[in-house]
């Protein structure tokens, strides 16, 4: 078998589109995700019943379905259910929006909830009106615990954009299984798509390692 | 400094705060049955009593960290408001402190104390931070100023929480077991200025274990049992001569011997 690896070099164009696609994906789903995520924490923390049934309901769907039926069922069902027509790209990006909302969602509620009530009692013994406390004392606090979670979530979000691919848009994975498909390259398509994969994604990791050192919580 | 009027010897006392016939239930459970009391100005009384008596309770009942269910909480003359707004105002006369602590983490000792004056009372940062300062060297922190509380002992965090209530300059201290957290050899430095802070007049509740402090320090000690005051009164009537022999088990349990 002889291996020809001038077919990545001579893609390069497609391949850099599709990683760029990827990160799109990724930035764009975690800037709508975590307002997302924030909101729905607030809703389930909320006093009023209904929010919080939503919100729980919201999260517990889809925490716990699989992302590529949600990618499948928002190409195939969301347009008939909503009745208009959306591109491959908006359809990846709704999906993982549901998805890392409801992760982002619980790790805002756990970051609140780990704030002890005498944090809040001490707040509110100065004086401070709910909002205060929140503001400073359970906010900041809660940053600190919810900032390494993030960050992880946010690795799994890189890698898992590839299972938007399934609908055909048009990001790494996507591109790099198309030129394979083309061309019966595989082993080299392949290989080149896990160092891709791998160069973009180890010093993210490494950073997540940085972050959850930095900010583990001391007592 | 001159926060707190000194001590009015001789006129009437007039009373900071009166309990009347408070009740407070957790469900079906009386925390609280019935409880009088009545706190003077520049008064120290100390709330003595078993595990799970209901000493906490009335102190968080006091500031409205809880609502009661029954009776009356009189606060320079008002009874407690229920209005969230008015029940703040209110808790910024009163300070209180903590058997945790509960200084915040992120916050350095000098932070913990200036943001009571800069967030609820819009005290400018300079100022508030002067203020702060000030208060740490009253409680012999000085040097702690830029120390964060994972830095601190329990007895400097616990005296950092002291200055933090000081901050907002309360009519009232309530202190609920301030010093049970602490390892023995900081116990001291906490009651120090507990007693220094007494000595200058500022009325103060104190729920405590110490009975040598409430011994010394306190104008009258409550006896709490099953969320009812036992008995109060001076403290040479409690410790020497109880009438009940209730409160005499409950003080030869903790090896007070008079
Ligand atoms: N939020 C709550 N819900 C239900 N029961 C409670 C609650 N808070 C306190 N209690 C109960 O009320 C009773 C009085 O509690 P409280 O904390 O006032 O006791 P305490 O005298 O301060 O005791 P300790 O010396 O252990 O601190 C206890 O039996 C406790 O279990
Ligand atoms: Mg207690």
């Amino acid at each position: 078998m002889t291996l020809d690896w001038s077919i990545v070099w001579e893609y390069r164009e497609d391949l850099l589109h599709g990683v760029l696609l990827t990160i799109a994906l990724t930035v764009i789903t975690m800037i709508v995700a975590i307002p997302g995520g924030i909101i729905l924490a607030m809703m389930r923390l909320s006093r009023s019943r209904i929010l919080s049934t939503i919100s729980l309901c919201f999260v517990e769907l889809f925490r716990n379905l699989p992302l590529i039926l949600v990618v499948y069922w928002a190409f195939y069902v969301m347009p008939i259910v909503l009745g208009i027509q959306i591109a491959a790209f908006e359809t990846g990006l709704i999906a993982l929006c549901l998805n890392v909302s409801a992760y982002n969602g619980e790790t805002f509620r756990a970051g609140i909830n780990s704030i002890r009530e005498g944090q809040v009692n001490a707040g509110l013994a100065l004086g401070m009106s709910r909002w205060q406390v929140m503001r400073e004392i359970v906010i900041p606090q809660a940053t600190r615990r919810v900032l390494p979670v993030l960050a992880s979530t946010w690795v799994s979000l890189f890698k898992d954009t590839s299972l938007v691919s399934v609908i055909a848009v048009g990001e790494l994975a996507h591109v790099a299984l198309q030129i394979r498909s083309q061309t019966f390259r595989v082993m080299e398509m392949l290989t080149a798509m896990a160092v891709i994969y791998w160069l973009l994604g180890y010093p993210q990791a490494k950073l997540v390692d940085w972050i959850h050192s930095k900010f583990k919580v001391a007592e | 400094m001159t926060m707190i009027a000194p001590k009015e010897s001789g006129s009437t006392p007039s009373p900071v705060l009166i309990y009347e016939k408070v009740r407070k239930l957790y469900g079906e459970f009386v925390a609280l049955d019935e409880v009088s009391l009545r706190v003077d100005a520049g008064e120290v009384v100390c709330l003595i009593g078993p595990s799970g008596s209901g000493k906490s309770t009335l102190l968080r009942c006091t500031n409205a960290l809880e609502p009661i269910s029954g009776g009356t909480i009189y606060f320079d003359g008002r009874a407690l408001p229920s209005v969230d707004r008015d029940i703040r105002k209110v808790r910024q006369r009163m300070g209180m402190v903590f058997q945790n602590f509960e200084l915040f983490p992120h916050k350095s000792a000098l932070d913990n104390v200036a943001i009571g004056p800069m967030t609820v009372l819009g005290m400018p940062k300079t100022q508030a931070r002067e203020r702060a300062r000030a208060l740490l060297a009253k409680v012999n922190l000085a040097d702690k100023v830029d120390s964060f509380p994972s830095n601190l002992s329990g007895g400097q965090q616990q005296r950092v929480a002291i200055a933090r209530a000081l901050a907002m300059e309360p009519e009232v201290m309530l202190f609920d077991e301030p010093t049970s957290a602490l390892d023995p050899e900081t116990i001291g430095e906490v009651l120090n200025v507990m007693k220094a802070l007494a000595e200058e007049g500022m009325t103060m509740i104190v729920v405590t274990h110490e009975m040598a402090f409430a011994r010394r320090v306190a104008d009258r000690v409550a006896v709490f049992e099953h969320g009812t005051i036992l008995e109060h009164g001076s403290p040479e009537q409690i410790f020497e001569n109880p009438e009940t022999a209730r409160t005499r088990d409950f003080l030869s349990h903790l090896g007070w011997d008079g």
